[in-house]
């Protein structure tokens, strides 16, 4: 299928070049939210398009990769990049745990574990707060944070942005990896029915820990990137209704494919800037976003992605 | 449809109109600038704002004070010909939002300085950018350490810690306090840092003091109330946001705890609607330290405040003490800038005159007003004493210094710019 | 002393978290449908309540309107969009709910700016002294009326016919429509009386805690905890689900190193819930609860 991966990296090539050129500062933070947003929703999207399960603590995952980063940055003199890397991992190992009381539910009573999940760590988060280069295991020092290193090659905003498309574009690669190689296949045949793909000699434990781990992998780099790109981080940024937002978000932008992803993380950041600026109040993005999610629930359920690309393939023929 | 705002601006404006309409009986109209009556049509000169208004809290005063005076300037023969171009933005409690929207003003608008900005994330995230970019900041609503120890930020408000140990040491002189507990949110650089620096002052008397730290989100109002029971304390500081103050002064009024504690706070619960809120139950038994003159005040600067806001404010704009603080800050920096050569006017220069300013004196402020070249900044730190009447507040004690280890660094500054002896 | 102070203070948290919980499961008995939007309706009716008190209107007449607003937003789902879905899997209906809960609340954000606010019941003035706690009568209404709702609803659908009807509905849809019971109706009256219970959850909540609109809407997470107690079925389960996620969170105060996380009880004992109702499923596929 060389057309299906000439088109994304054709993207990603404009992306990373023309993009930080013709962006002032402003749009540059916020491209670069929105492309840390969006590899986060993509996380979502893996369990909710392969699986069918609805993750509603993904924020509380990206909060987890943020620590993580940020805890390393102050402890260790490891390049950035590494600390990206370790941050994912962490946080996979946590979205595995996470998948244990997943292994005998799904539907509803999943999507409650999930929310009682995001509802402790925004507690954990408010009560221990994050790193800002004090002593001990918690790292908080009453007083004004410390600085976070970049990477070489991005200490600027636009050097950043470029940093943060090009690991957005590597996550989704990994994605659509496992999407046609064996986890993919093994997914789909558990969404069809867990029996036959056990007969079929499926190990299902194993490949539906493996689908949270892979989101909370996507979540942890996310957390991360974010560090960096603000330099510390709030526990507001990572409230439980946020985790519902987003995976809102996720849906209506269509969890099945990497285009969805990018709406998503599109509306989530870059649409609430863009009221903003206009100077139109931040409460009509939350009506906007109800209306869409009821619309998609109903009769888009692919999203807005599967409504373009579907138009787009109508187009040609 | 803000009908709310429209009826509690309306209130405001009630409250204030007879001070405005003193001051104009007076034949003082709004002074401003060069105070030439003619409208400036020079090249405009970029001025940047950010303003934080969103749940937990409307920190827009300060913004709102300084675009009012920014206007009346601008009507008045503006810095030497030249008006300011006054740009606001509200960071709305993100701290992503305020790293874009500070990015937008110093990066893509290349503003000269911030004035009047009132958030506490924004500062927190962009300390930095404003020390890389060598902006300075004037800003007049700020609650978080990073306002007060950075070398480009120079806040006219207090913040907590100061305000709090300033109504602390009152409680301690006058009601006889001996064991306080500070009840604050449990944010390392706002609650913990001044709730911290508050039982270091407590210990340095000789005298007991204890920090209850709650979760911003945190419902159970009650059980906080209770957790300080349980402690002992005899006074409670409420070093919190006035909506989470008042819900816990409701709490406390449920459970009579009038008598059973002293109540003290710092500024945040100054504010001209407090009153509706929170009934006569509290009368002279709520002590607040306010950080600049009462509302009232006939001193000039507070009347031309009033006077400024009148004529050059929005109906929605808040009268409170961070639109005094606004005021203030738009004050001196438009005093600094009339002493530029108009041309050379630009960041660099601006910056410098900021920094230059030294002495500015204010009927709004006990103290005089400095900047200097320094690490950190904090030239407000004198303050009085109000008592809650109900439908007023009555001042108690009249300026006084604050007191603490945490002002070591800064009375160092006063002597060496020659403010105190 | 201390104990039944902090054993006080968690009844009657627990008691709001019980109402939510409750309205929370009447739904879901007879439509199916677990409402995420329970708190935003809340929180509607709640700044209903206080705008009616603004505008001068006496306090009865506030406290009826926060009551209609929450019929009438609940309703309002329920015959609008929630019968598109009636045929979806639960998680499905359940997020759809979500979008209801945005919409909601970018409303309450664009209706009313924040500001200070407070409701006041006559009720807060009015007050008995308890284990050294003052409880105001407010706070035990809360707790009355959480208690009598399980008993009336329980009643009422053993033995009304309109209570019969919700049970074969909560059983199974299909047979209850084959049945010719009148599913719109019945379902509109569980709607009805949800959003009843939002709208006086709101009012007493607002009260009580914080007339805040954000935190009056996120109040159902520890609601769907108290549910979750009662698997999202039991009314009376919920009910000791809600004042006993109360009570622990209000005792985790005296221990001082807990104190900072007290506030992540309702997420513990739910979860704790949730894998005990699991206990001896030995079966490693998933399903559908």
């Amino acid at each position: 299928m060389p057309r299906s991966q000439i088109t994304p990296l054709a993207i990603l090539l404009i992306g990373v070049l023309i993009l930080p050129l013709i962006l002032s500062s402003l749009w540059v933070k916020v491209v670069t939210s929105a492309a840390i947003f969006a590899l986060g929703a993509a996380g979502i999207s893996v369990l909710f398009a392969q699986l069918g399960l609805i993750n509603l603590a993904q924020i509380a995952l990206i909060g987890v990769g943020g620590w993580v980063a940020l805890r390393l940055n102050y402890a260790t003199p490891l390049p950035f990049t590494v600390i990206v890397v370790i941050a994912g991992v962490a946080t996979a190992f946590v979205g595995a745990i996470l998948a244990l009381p997943a292994l005998r539910m799904r539907g509803l009573y999943l999507a409650l574990v999930t929310l009682m999940a995001a509802g402790a760590f925004q507690i954990l988060f408010n009560a221990f707060q994050f790193p800002n280069g004090g002593e001990g295991f918690w790292g908080v020092a009453r007083q004004s944070a410390a600085d976070i290193r970049r990477p070489s090659v991005a200490q600027s905003d636009v050097g950043y942005l470029r940093y943060t498309l090009v690991i957005m574009a590597a996550g989704f690669g990994l994605v659509a990896l496992h999407r046609i190689t064996g986890p993919g296949r093994a997914w789909a045949m558990i969404r069809q029915s867990e029996a036959n793909a056990m007969a079929a000699g499926i190990n299902v434990t194993f490949y539906k820990i493996w689908a949270f781990a892979l989101s909370g992998l996507l979540a942890g780099i996310a957390g991360a990137l974010l560090s960096g790109a603000l330099g510390q981080l709030d526990a507001r940024s990572f409230l439980a209704s946020e985790g519902i937002l987003l995976f809102a978000l996720a849906v209506v932008g269509g969890a099945y494919s990497w285009v969805g992803a990018i709406i998503a993380g599109v509306l989530y950041k870059l649409l609430p800037a863009l009221l903003n600026d206009w100077g139109l109040s931040a409460d009509l993005a939350l009506i906007l976003f109800g209306a869409a999610l009821l619309h998609a629930i109903m009769t888009a359920p692919r999203g807005i992605a599967g409504q373009l690309l579907g138009a787009l393939q109508r187009k040609p023929s | 449809m803000k009908l709310t705002t429209t009826l509690l601006a309306g209130a405001a404006a009630l409250c204030l109109a007879s001070f405005a309409n003193s001051a104009a009986a007076d034949g003082h109209g709004p002074s401003c600038g060069l105070n030439t009556g003619e409208a400036a049509t020079g090249e405009p000169i970029k001025v940047g704002g950010i303003n934080g208004n969103a749940p937990p809290g409307d920190f827009s005063g300060g913004t709102d004070a300084a675009a009012a005076y920014f206007d009346c300037v601008n009507a008045n023969g503006g810095i030497n010909g030249r008006p300011i171009e006054y740009i606001v933005e509200n960071d709305q409690w993100n701290p992503e939002l305020a790293g874009q929207v500070a990015a937008k003003l110093v990066n893509d608008d290349g503003v000269v300085a911030l004035v009047g900005n009132g958030s506490v994330v924004s500062m927190a995230v962009n300390a930095n950018l404003y020390e890389e970019e060598d902006v300075m900041v004037m800003a007049s609503g700020c609650a978080i350490s990073e306002c007060y120890e950075s070398s480009n930020i120079v806040s006219t408000n207090q913040g907590p810690l100061p305000s709090g140990i300033g109504a602390l040491t009152y409680a301690v002189e006058e009601l006889g306090t001996k064991n306080a507990a500070c009840i604050g949110f449990n944010i390392p650089n706002n609650g913990g840092w001044a709730c911290d620096w508050m039982e270091d002052y407590m210990s340095s008397q000789g005298l007991t003091g204890t920090s209850i730290l709650m979760d911003p989100t945190a419902v159970d109002l009650n059980s906080v109330y209770l957790q300080a029971l349980s402690e002992g304390a005899d006074t409670i500081l409420l070093m919190l946001p006035a909506g989470p103050a008042i819900g816990l002064l409701k709490v406390a009024e449920e459970q009579g705890g009038r008598d059973l504690f002293k109540w003290v706070s710092p500024t945040p619960l100054y504010e001209p609607g407090v009153a509706d809120v929170l009934g006569d139950y509290w009368n002279d038994n709520l002590y607040i330290h306010i950080e600049l003159a009462p509302f009232d005040s006939d001193g000039a600067d507070n009347q031309n405040w009033a006077a400024v806001v009148e004529a050059f404010g929005q109906d929605g704009d808040r009268r409170d003490t961070f639109s005094q603080s606004g005021y203030i800050s738009a004050k001196f920096f438009v005093e600094a800038l009339l002493e530029l050569d108009t041309d050379s006017i630009d960041r660099a220069t601006v910056s410098d005159a900021i920094r230059a300013i030294n002495g500015a004196e204010s009927d709004l402020l006990c103290a005089p007003y400095y900047v200097g070249d320094a690490d950190r900044h904090m030239p407000n730190s004198t303050g009085r004493m109000v008592a809650y009447t109900g439908s007023a507040f009555e001042v108690v004690r009249d300026c006084f210094a604050i007191e603490s280890s945490y002002f070591e660094p800064i009375r160092a500054q006063e002597a060496a710019l020659g403010i105190t002896q | 002393m201390v104990y039944g102070l902090f054993l006080v203070s968690g009844l009657a948290v627990g008691s709001l978290y019980a109402l939510g919980g409750i309205g929370l499961v009447i739904l879901r008995n007879s439509t199916g449908v677990l409402n995420f939007a329970y708190g935003a309706i809340a929180a509607f009716s709640a700044m209903f309540a206080w705008q009616v008190t603004d505008w001068g209107l006496p306090g009865v007449i506030s406290w009826i309107s926060a009551v209609c607003i929450g019929i009438l937003l609940s309703v309002a789902y329920g015959r609008l969009i929630a019968p598109s879905l009636a045929w979806r899997e639960p998680a499905v209906k359940a997020i759809a709910t979500l979008g209801y809960m945005l919409i909601l609340l970018g409303l309450i954000g664009f209706i009313w700016e924040d500001a200070l606010r407070r409701i006041d019941l006559p009720s807060d003035k009015i007050g008995l002294s308890l284990l050294g706690v003052r409880v105001t009568l407010t706070r035990i209404i809360a707790f009355v009326v959480s208690i009598a709702v399980v008993i009336g609803m329980v009643q009422y659908l053993r033995r009304s016919n309109m209570g019969l009807n919700m049970r074969a509905l909560a059983d199974n849809r299909d047979h209850a429509a084959l049945l010719g019971i009148p599913i719109v109706r019945t379902e509109t009256i569980a709607w009805g009386i949800s959003g009843a219970l939002a709208g006086f959850t709101g009012l007493i909540f607002g009260s009580l805690v914080r007339l805040e609109p954000t935190v009056i809407t996120f109040m159902v997470i520890p609601a769907v905890a108290a549910a979750i107690c009662g698997r999202l079925t039991s009314l009376p389960l919920t009910l000791a689900g809600g004042l006993f996620i109360g009570v622990a969170e209000s005792m985790l105060t005296l221990y001082k190193p807990a104190a900072p996380l007290r506030t992540m009880a309702p997420f513990l004992i739910a979860a704790l819930v949730i894998i005990w109702m699991q206990r001896g499923q030995k079966l490693t596929f998933a399903k559908e609860v």
